[in-house]
């Protein structure tokens, strides 16, 4: 049997996606469907005044135009931050309340998409408008809950003024990140269609659970009566993992016309009528012997938060992981402004707080006149250093050492300014990489046929990172097939439970349900064969047959492969599930998860700290006349458990790393101050990293063995390739123009 | 989109008759036309689609112009050798303006003619726009992000800027805009083709309804063989410029004898830096000089609050494109 784990394998579904044939969500169409548009509040704060549907009734293939006081209501439910299901907590159109900008105000449905657009632009809303502001105030900042703990959103370890007065240098340096637009390809839309008080949805989604528990709440239905069917995601980065309200306007919108209605969202709107990455403050308060070692670390980030909900993304965990130091202060504080809430964004805790931590790291170094490198070095540590448990496994110094060797750290000049190509200043910059590791309860049902063909069935999702792949090849492993030969089924809320896509828990979380499933299916196959006469397992004790990798053995040498075994069997087929938890999890995460919330074990277990790890550098070029900053390279080295494949792995690492480069340099939703706007909502403004942009990318993958986090060894990896890739640019910018650049992006403007 | 009817006449005649009717527009390759009909600040009657006048789309280096069809694309003529031999300056501000896919289907007189990437004119829901509602005030003024608006030639009714790359070197090098409409043909300087904002920025050019642009031609001149278009822009490709210059020169032993200079990203219209070349004239071409040029270039400036940026950008661009060509030409 070929190897099946830790290879490269191209996508299952790579042809269906490039040929056009793998059907999203708003690709289908029900009979007699309808097309939806929203009209969206240009002011920011305040309440309507009055709304003029005449002229869009009058619009030729408009058939109805629904507000506040004609579209049926339904029960509305808290946001995720709150506990709930539902994108953000406040719900438009419930009453004439205005608390951002592009919030909807009314909705149109029509015989085509462009008369319902049409429709839209010709409603006349009057507002009484209020005062408003789209950006946090720091000053004015709150942290949520108790305060106070160990595990919570203040932390104290030590004492931090004892250990700032030792120090014998010191950075005290704060870091700014702004508003940031998640932008998938793929446009939001649902679709919604009722029969009788049965309902489906189809919608592309990173938690198909949450949705149909959010749906199902809303309509008083039971679960049963709502299908929730996204079979693929054209890209989500956090965008779409609640119950947003054009999902939930588009199901009311279905009811009240009596026919199906498909919504997909304009570029523009989606800039407001869903979540996005909040702005942020970060401060750091770092103090360090002279040789280096860290004698006080203090953080405290403020971010953003809407006025009713509050976002809390908590880096200050993340960044209080990192590095040993005996007296600690972290505090994660929330200041509101006049938005809709925001939520997750691909290393939603991590992007911002690392640009903070990893650059005050390099400031560090400079005052200490030490390499970087040797300053994570000196403070690594394998103990997480407020939890005081071990880390599970911790590769961070293996990561600098591969990628120092790759990128040719060597030949940097410590001097800033010192290296220079024609017209061109040339800076290198490293930082640290790292991701927790959080795990998900998660079932899989498993049948495999005796003609050797078997099938996987889980309520996950494939949000374009391999997931159908990577579960075909574990089954396959396990069970003794061709990966060819597992068909996966996920993206429909009525099969196994699998949590929300996202926090990178996805492989290792519904891939370890998976394995134990493949592992029930063997044991009940050698139940049968040991019943049975004939067969070289025959008469064995089926609890002293194992399973290894598509052999079953017995414990004196007898051996039999699962799929001869099974085709033995009088069925010829077998089913299972697998229902896997950590052990370290918790009822309550249990419960979560279930209730279609995120319910993890980790990343801090009372036995053990669990974080993949990284680190990047970066070669920046900075021109001497037009102050363009352009990265023509950036290495990564990582280590995260068990690689499943190795090609979607070094996708996920190397897509990571060109997120980084974006954030760094080019990404940012713009703001209209006076008026509380977003201002570049579309992707000729809002800027991405184009393939000019993107150079000489590098990944380096390490082999790293960790039986603590899952069966399967594996850590969660969409993520991790993000956080730090903008300190590992900023501190190369400092190493060629003697600059700090504090505040993301980093743009012409901030160095002429 | 507001319907419309389409037509798309054969002949420049009926073009014209059918352009000039009230509630008409024109359009060609659409990058623009189709772009603000989607988001609702243009909302023509009728389009008249000028790509069947097939005889608009040729374009050649001649012995004393370059003449370049109205419809001509854009890349097309960004890789044509002979131009690229005779206008470096004039295929690079091509090449570094939009995506390949818009250049694939853009026009050379629709590009000229590209209106304003201002924020608040592209979105209907601001009530302040002057160019897309005279007389309803401007946001950007009223407080606004302003970091890409114009520090030359705004007004206090609209400090919207032209955001074009190639309208830089027509600007430089004396080009002519030939026109057919209603009332026949005429000849107009590029640099008296677009109108300053003034207290109607609504009205960007002198054309006429129903008046079509037919051709560009650029008389030949020495400044050409030297000439260099450096862009400063915040992703290697497809992004306006947040400062550029068109340059070209001509050198008399070591002085210059003549030189011109267009700058993109910082002006209501395409801009010439007339004092800066004035400058130069005479001078020898040194980092000194150079320096001097891109600071008389940005003499008068009238920066917001977010755009102040572009005046020591604006320089070093200047600076850096002259010691570019410069240093293309052997010299040093």
């Amino acid at each position: 049997m070929a190897q099946t784990i830790n290879t490269r394998v191209t996508r299952t579904d790579a042809r269906r996606k490039v040929t056009g044939s793998a059907t999203y969500a708003a690709d289908v169409i029900p009979a007699g469907m309808l097309h939806g548009a929203l009209s969206c509040s240009a002011i920011a704060v305040g309440t309507v005044k009055s709304i003029d549907t005449g002229a869009a009734e009058a619009e030729p293939g408009v058939i109805a135009v629904y507000t506040h006081k004609t579209l049926p209501h339904y029960k509305t439910v808290k946001g995720f931050y709150a506990g709930g299901p539902g994108s953000a907590s406040f719900w438009p159109m419930e009453g004439t309340e205005i608390r951002y900008a592009g919030q909807p105000v009314a909705y149109v449905v029509a015989e085509t998409a462009a008369a319902a657009r049409r429709g839209a632009d010709l409603i006349g809303i009057t507002y009484e408008e209020g005062a408003s502001s789209i950006h946090m105030d720091p000053s004015d900042s709150f942290v949520v809950g108790a305060g106070e703990d160990s595990d919570g959103m203040v932390t104290t370890k030590g004492d931090l003024q004892s250990g700032l007065d030792a120090a014998a240098q010191t950075v005290d340096e704060t870091y700014e990140t702004p508003f940031q637009h998640h932008n998938p390809m793929e446009m939001f839309a649902a679709t919604a269609e009722w029969r009788g008080d049965r309902l489906t949805v189809w919608m592309p989604s990173q938690s198909v659970r949450t949705l149909r528990l959010g749906i199902a709440t809303a309509y008083g239905l039971p679960e049963t009566s709502v299908r929730v069917i996204s079979p693929f995601v054209g890209g989500a980065f956090g965008s779409k993992a609640g119950v947003t309200p054009y999902t939930m306007l588009t199901i009311a919108a279905a009811k009240a016309v009596g026919a199906p209605v498909r919504l997909i969202v304009t570029r523009p709107q989606m800039f407001t009528v869903a979540t996005f990455r909040p702005e942020s403050v970060q401060r750091f308060r770092l103090g360090a012997d002279e040789a280096g070692k860290l004698t006080a670390f203090e953080h405290i980030e403020i971010a953003q938060t809407s006025q009713f909900d509050a976002v809390v993304n908590p880096g200050t965990h993340m960044t209080r992981a990192m590095y040993a130091c005996p007296n600690i202060h972290t505090e994660q504080r929330l200041a509101r402004s006049d938005t809709n809430t925001g939520g997750f964004m691909r290393a939603p805790n991590e992007m911002q707080t690392f640009f903070g931590l990893e650059q005050a790291m390099d400031e560090l170094a400079v005052k200490l006149k030490m390499d970087p490198v040797e300053l994570r070095r000196v403070n690594d540590t394998q103990r997480h250093p407020v939890a005081d448990v071990p880390f599970s496994s911790r590769s961070l110094m293996e990561s600098y050492d591969a990628v120092s060797q790759s990128f040719g750290w060597a030949d940097r000049s410590p001097e800033a300014g010192a290296m220079t190509d024609g017209d061109w200043l040339i800076g290198y910059g490293c930082a640290t990489a790292t991701y927790p590791t959080s795990i998900s309860p998660s079932s899989a049902r498993v049948r495999m046929q005796g003609t050797g063909h078997a099938y996987v069935e889980l309520a996950s999702h494939d949000v374009g990172t391999g997931t159908y792949t990577i579960m075909a090849q574990i089954a396959a492993a396990r069970l003794g097939l061709p990966v060819a030969a597992v068909d996966v089924v996920m993206g429909e809320a009525d099969l196994p439970l699998a949590p929300i896509s996202g926090g990178s828990t996805t492989a290792a979380s519904v891939g370890s349900a998976v394995h134990l499933a493949c592992l029930n299916v063997a044991t009940d196959v050698a139940k049968k064969v040991s019943a049975q006469s004939g067969g070289p397992l025959s008469g064995i004790d089926p609890s002293r047959i194992t399973l290894d990798d598509g052999m079953l053995r017995g414990p004196d040498g007898q051996s039999q492969s699962l799929v001869e075994a099974l085709a033995a069997t009088p069925m010829g087929e077998a089913e299972a599930e697998g229902q896997y938890r950590h052990p370290a999890l918790t009822d309550d995460a249990l419960r979560a998860t279930y209730a279609g919330g995120y319910g993890v074990a980790g990343p801090v277990t009372p036995e053990m700290a669990m974080f993949a790890f990284g680190a990047e550098m970066a070669e920046v070029r900075i021109h001497r006349w037009t102050h363009e900053i352009r990265v023509p390279r950036l290495h990564g080295a990582f280590a995260a458990g068990t690689w499943l494949n190795r090609k979607t792995a070094h996708s996920q690492l190397m897509g990571g790393m060109v997120w980084g480069i974006g954030s760094a340099l080019h990404e940012v939703t713009e703001t209209d101050k006076p008026r509380a706007r977003f201002l570049n909502a579309n992707i000729a403004e809002y800027l991405i990293p184009v393939n000019a942009d993107i150079r000489e990318v590098r990944v380096e993958m390490l082999q790293e063995q960790d039986d603590y986090v899952n069966p399967l060894g594996v850590k969660g990896i969409g993520e991790l390739a993000i956080v730090g890739t903008a300190a590992a640019i900023a501190n190369a910018v400092y190493n060629a123009t003697g600059t700090r650049l504090r505040r993301l992006p980093m743009r012409i403007p901030d160095l002429v | 989109m507001k319907s419309f009817t389409y037509s798309r006449p054969g002949q420049i005649g009926p073009a014209t008759e059918a352009a000039s009717q009230d509630g008409a527009a024109i359009i060609a390759g659409g990058t623009t036309m189709v772009d603000l009909m989607k988001i609702g600040v243009l909302q023509p009657d009728a389009l008249v689609d000028i790509t069947g006048l097939g005889d608009l789309q040729g374009y050649g280096v001649g012995s004393d112009r370059i003449r370049l069809g109205a419809l001509a694309k854009m890349a097309v003529v960004a890789d044509d050798p002979a131009v690229i031999d005779a206008f470096p300056a004039l295929s690079e501000a091509l090449w570094k303006a939009a995506s390949p896919q818009l250049r694939n289907v853009a026009t050379l007189g629709g590009n000229m003619l590209q209106r304003t990437r201002c924020p608040y004119f592209r979105d209907t829901a601001y009530a302040q726009c002057n160019k897309r509602d005279p007389g309803s005030g401007c946001a950007a003024l009223d407080g606004g992000e302003t970091s890409m608006h114009a520090i030359f030639g705004g007004s206090d009714a609209c400090v919207a800027m032209y955001p074009g790359d190639f309208a830089q070197v027509l600007v430089a090098f004396d080009a002519e805009v030939k026109t057919q409409g209603p009332g026949g043909t005429r000849t107009i300087r590029f640099a008296d083709l677009h109108l300053e904002p003034g207290d109607s920025p609504e009205i960007e050019t002198v054309l006429e309804p129903g008046e079509i642009v037919t051709g560009i031609e650029i008389p030949m001149s020495p400044p050409m063989a030297n000439s260099h278009y450096l862009k400063a822009r915040e992703r290697e490709s497809y992004a306006f410029a947040s400062a550029s210059a068109a340059v070209g020169i001509e050198m008399d032993g070591d002085t210059l004898r003549d030189v011109r200079i267009g700058l993109g990203g910082v002006a209501a219209t395409p801009h010439r830096a007339r004092d800066a070349e004035d400058y130069l004239r005479g001078q020898p071409l040194t980092e000194d000089t150079a320096r001097e040029a891109g600071r008389i270039a940005f003499q008068g400036a009238e920066p917001l609050e977010g755009s102040a940026y572009k005046i020591p950008l604006g320089a070093d661009v200047v600076t850096g494109a002259l010691l570019q060509v410069k240093s293309r030409m052997g010299g040093e």
